[in-house]
């Protein structure tokens, strides 16, 4: 689509006057793949496409087209640097207790180098919302891992929704968190058949507002999705198993389709409604871009992803380079989750796990991974922000820089400016705008240093100023 | 976990030896999971500006303009949308001001005789009973007493401890128990309990909060707002603290807890203070925004410095109401006088507090903790009045059960029968409303049940709240008084 307005734009310009060239310059390209990245757009890469940029990071993508860093992103295997997690000076045991089960989680964004699939990783449970209360821990976790595994595009570039979509309709977690194990075809349960069109995988209504589908539509599709049990001989982690008897082989009528639909068939019917594609694409765009799609945009990428058998790579490449990822690069415009937070300082400070303060804190900041709030996930946006939630992530910084940590870098003789580089270098040298550098550059003038004592308080506090004030919280 | 009156314990100068249940036994107070969180506006503390607000079209973005105060979480069986929930709020504190219940839990088995003490012809049994720990006005050392002037009827005396009767502190300097007994503000019943106690804290506990003596998926409050309340205002029941109270678990309508440490409220880094970090904070809030998130963040983070300024002025009682300073309790109280004032439909608070299982030391811990008990619900009462709200707000002070009649080897006394109760406020007909247990005539070394707490409910339901205490409370027998007629006055 955007070559096709190019090269349409070429041939005009070729015979129109120059004034119509102007009109040309109010319609920029959608696509920056080979725009040079500056700084700040290669923050805001990496803190939408993951959890915040390493300073070999900038190091690297600094100067270089847009496009390599993102074919970094989805080719390079994510591998773990660094020293493994610990709660207390005990290893994690995530199946034993939930604190440890979102440690080992936040873990692995704090650590690992190609944070792009961690980060799809948690945004498919936020679009499918199971809940550790409803399942085991265990169960839990391994959801988790086949979100993972089927949306690891550096692995299988071939990686697709579809496949994602089928298995996690069969997931022992997904039959007991929406009650699948309990439809039978004398008694249908229409739990997932409506979950599975109003929250995965069609939406409501269209763009236009109109209905999608009907609650005649729910009643035929749960049937189709009728027969399945969980064995739970093994507890902690049981398994999913069909029986035909309880399956209803009826004809069904759903979504404008007919046949005696099984599970993987109904599934099917769901993604190829026409509202499929762009309801998809339009949750992954909001993952990485504040502003809405473009028209245009949202239909290359709903036509993309229809024309590539709804693979994920080429929609991740068109939206991780498009022009809209860069907006306002200059300003930060989407506000940091609580778990992109949490992770993204811990990263930023080359912090490892060593206590529970990750998720307490993320828990006061209203996420909780693995406890999502309801099916649809969490709120987000600019609700994550209230009094509440703003103190949280200011105490964050209180408790990550403990006295040991400020240590680690302490300069007897430092002088205020250079008290405030320590800092800023500490946190990962994070966005600031002007006002916030002078305002906390004359802040840190008045504060004493001459004993250890002071030098770690006003290390904590200029550090909690920078990272955990209001600038810290956009990305 | 039963009952570990035979157990041996240590002496703990500092405070009161616990049991090992009752550390465990918090499970028995709270146990939900919030379905959700609302932020309740800062306009809501402050006091809508007509005392009848009109919030038609309500969105997030337009009523949390000045900041939330903090965030109530949201409990019941569906999830509410925010906007719905405070609509409801707005529009039941709109309807006009219904009768409020303040159910103050103190924790751990409040210890009778020592709280009330017994004077007159039991006092003898008394000292006998309890010779290290009982009150005495003859030896030196001990807290003294000062006569509730009952005359020959009920012989009690409040422990001459700041908040309870030290004689010549009352509502001039901030008063105390006394002064509440003797502006008849106070019916008492020294001796609640249910017949054939049990003396775990969590059996106890779960059957005082369901009311019932039985297993119950709701609480008896709980039950009375399915009947009775509001099926979309969490704000009509309000735990102050993180977790709800087991008494008002509904089995459908909403209800909410909503944390009370208003006063830390702001920002703060260990070694600074929040008096140099606020203003911080809020200079740079005050930059510019070039976008929606950047403005969200600063707004957010501006308002918030604004809301701690703003609360400081609210934690601060006024002139008469003196709440006794570094007080968790106290926060709670105000926090509560604070919600019920912002007419937001609100019907029941509760709040636990206390530490009141006095196995050990009791005297090191019990007695601070009266003294502070006493000047915060003074404090409490003349807030409601500086408030102008004490004519429709009654408060009920219990505990999962008395204590036993003499001291233990440690100082202190193990857990027993009968517990102390009282229902406070200014419609409450004062007196005592209940018999004093003899220690003279105790049962199996534990005070005489003299009122079963169910009945005391029932008539807070017929006399207060409004409702069947049949359909509520199925088992709960009409009060009767000790002293005659109604728990309170028309």
């Amino acid at each position: 689509m955007a070559s096709t307005l190019t090269a349409q734009a070429k041939r005009t310009s070729a015979r129109r006057p120059p004034k119509r060239r102007f009109r040309r310059q109010r319609r920029p390209p959608l696509n920056w793949a080979d725009k040079k990245m500056t700084p700040a757009m290669v923050d805001r890469l990496f803190w939408r496409a993951g959890f915040g940029p390493r300073q070999e990071d900038r190091d690297r993508w600094v100067g270089k087209r847009v496009v390599l860093a993102v074919n970094w992103l989805l080719t390079t295997k994510p591998s773990l640097v660094g020293a493994p997690p610990s709660n207390n000076n005990a290893p994690l045991a995530p199946t034993a207790n939930d604190t440890d089960l979102v440690l080992q989680w936040v873990d692995r964004m704090v650590r690992v180098d190609n944070p792009l699939i961690e980060r799809l990783t948690f945004m498919w449970h936020d679009h499918f919302g199971i809940n550790r209360n409803d399942v085991t821990p265990r169960m839990a976790q391994k959801h988790i891992e086949l979100l993972r595994q089927l949306t690891d595009v550096t692995a299988n570039p071939a990686a697709d929704f579809r496949s994602l979509m089928q298995a996690v309709t069969i997931d022992p977690a997904m039959l007991r968190f929406l009650t699948g194990e309990f439809n039978v075809r004398r008694n249908p349960n229409e739990n997932f058949a409506r979950e599975i069109m109003e929250l995965y995988g069609i939406g409501v209504t269209n763009e236009q507002g109109q209905p999608n589908y009907t609650e005649t539509d729910v009643k035929e599709l749960a049937r189709a999705f009728s027969g399945w049990q969980i064995n739970n001989t093994n507890a902690q982690e049981p398994v999913a198993y069909f029986t035909a008897s309880r399956w209803d082989p009826g004809t069904k009528t759903a979504l404008g389709r007919t046949g005696s639909f099984d599970t993987p068939q109904a599934v099917d019917v769901v993604l190829a409604h026409p509202n499929h594609a762009p309801f998809l694409v339009r949750r992954i765009w909001d993952e990485f871009v504040q502003s809405p799609p473009e028209p245009a945009m949202l239909r290359d990428l709903a036509s993309t992803y229809v024309r590539r058998g709804l693979r994920l790579r080429p929609v991740l490449k068109k939206i991780l380079t498009s022009r809209a990822m860069f907006e306002s690069a200059n300003e930060p415009n989407m506000i940091k989750s609580p778990v992109v937070f949490v992770a993204g300082t811990m990263r930023a400070m080359g912090l490892t796990i060593t206590s529970g303060t990750p998720r307490n804190a993320m828990q006061s900041m209203g996420q909780d991974p693995y406890f999502p709030p309801d099916v649809s996930g969490w709120e987000g946006g600019q609700a994550w922000l209230d009094s509440n939630t703003a103190i949280a992530r200011f105490r964050l910084l209180n408790d990550l820089n403990s006295d040991a940590v400020i240590d680690r870098t302490d300069a007897t003789s430092e002088n205020a400016q250079q008290a405030y580089d320590r800092a800023y270098a500490a946190v990962g040298k994070p966005w600031l705008a002007p006002n916030t550098v002078a305002q906390i550059t004359a802040f840190a003038a008045t504060q004493p240093g001459a004993n250890i004592g002071q030098r770690r308080v006003r290390q904590r506090v200029l550090r909690a100023l920078m990272l955990g004030g209001p600038d810290g919280q956009v990305m | 976990m039963d009952n570990d009156q035979t157990t041996p314990y240590d002496i703990d100068a500092i405070t009161a030896i616990h049991c090992a249940d009752c550390a465990r036994s918090d499970s028995a107070a709270y146990d939900a999971i919030p379905v959700d969180h609302m932020p309740i506006p800062t306009e809501a503390f402050a006091g809508f500006p007509d005392g009848v607000p009109t919030m038609g079209r309500l969105n997030r973005r337009r009523f949390l303009r000045n900041g939330a105060l903090g965030v109530a979480a949201i409990y019941g069986a569906s999830k509410i949308p925010w906007q719905n929930a405070f609509e409801a709020a707005v529009a039941e504190g709109a309807v006009g001001p219904n009768n409020v219940l303040v159910m103050l839990f103190l924790n751990g088995g409040n210890d009778g005789p020592n709280t009330f003490v017994p004077i007159g012809g039991d006092n003898a049994a008394y000292r006998t009973l309890r010779p290290t720990i009982a009150r005495a006005n003859d030896i030196a050392g001990r807290v003294g007493h000062t006569d509730m002037g009952l005359g020959a009827a009920g012989q009690l005396a409040l422990p001459n401890l700041p908040g309870m009767g030290l004689p010549g502190v009352g509502f001039a300097t901030g008063g105390n128990l006394l002064s509440l007994w003797q502006a008849n503000q106070i019916a008492l019943f020294p001796a609640a309990d249910y017949p054939n106690p049990n003396f775990s804290h969590f059996t106890s506990r779960d059957w005082w909060f369901a009311g019932r003596l039985m297993k119950s998926s709701t609480g008896w409050l709980g039950r009375w707002l399915d009947a009775y309340g509001s099926t979309t205002n969490p704000l009509q029941a309000v735990s102050i603290g993180s977790n709800i109270s087991k008494s008002i678990r509904t089995a459908r309508n909403p209800v909410a807890s909503i944390p009370e440490n208003i006063a830390g409220f702001g920002f703060n880094i260990s070694g600074s203070s929040p008096a140099v970090i606020n203003p911080q904070v809020g200079a740079i809030a005050g930059g510019s925004a070039g976008n929606a998130s950047t403005q969200r963040a600063r707004s957010t983070y501006g308002q918030t410095v604004t809301v701690a300024g703003q609360l400081a002025g609210v934690a601060q009682p006024g002139a008469n109401a003196a709440y006794p300073a570094n007080s968790s309790l106290s926060r709670r109280l105000q926090l509560a006088a604070a919600l019920i004032g912002a007419n937001l439909g609100t019907r029941v608070v509760t709040i636990d507090w206390g530490s009141f299982d006095t196995h050990g030391g009791q005297i090191a811990s019990h007695d601070p903790q009266l003294s502070i008990l006493g000047q915060a619900l003074a404090a409490f009462q003349a807030d409601l009045t500086a408030r102008g709200i004490q004519d429709r707000t009654a408060l009920v002070a219990f505990s999962e059960f008395g204590r036993r009649g003499g001291e233990n080897d440690s100082n202190g006394t193990d857990h027993g029968a009968g517990g102390t109760m009282w229902v406070q406020g200014a419609k409450v007909r004062g007196g005592l409303a209940g018999t004093p247990a003899p220690l003279s005539a105790l049962v199996n070394g534990n005070l005489q049940v003299t009122t079963d707490f169910r009945s005391v409910y029932s008539a807070l339901l017929s006399d207060w709240m409004g409702g069947d205490p049949g359909l509520i409370l199925p088992e709960a027998s009409p009060l009767t008084r000790a002293d005659g007629g109604l728990l309170f006055n028309p």
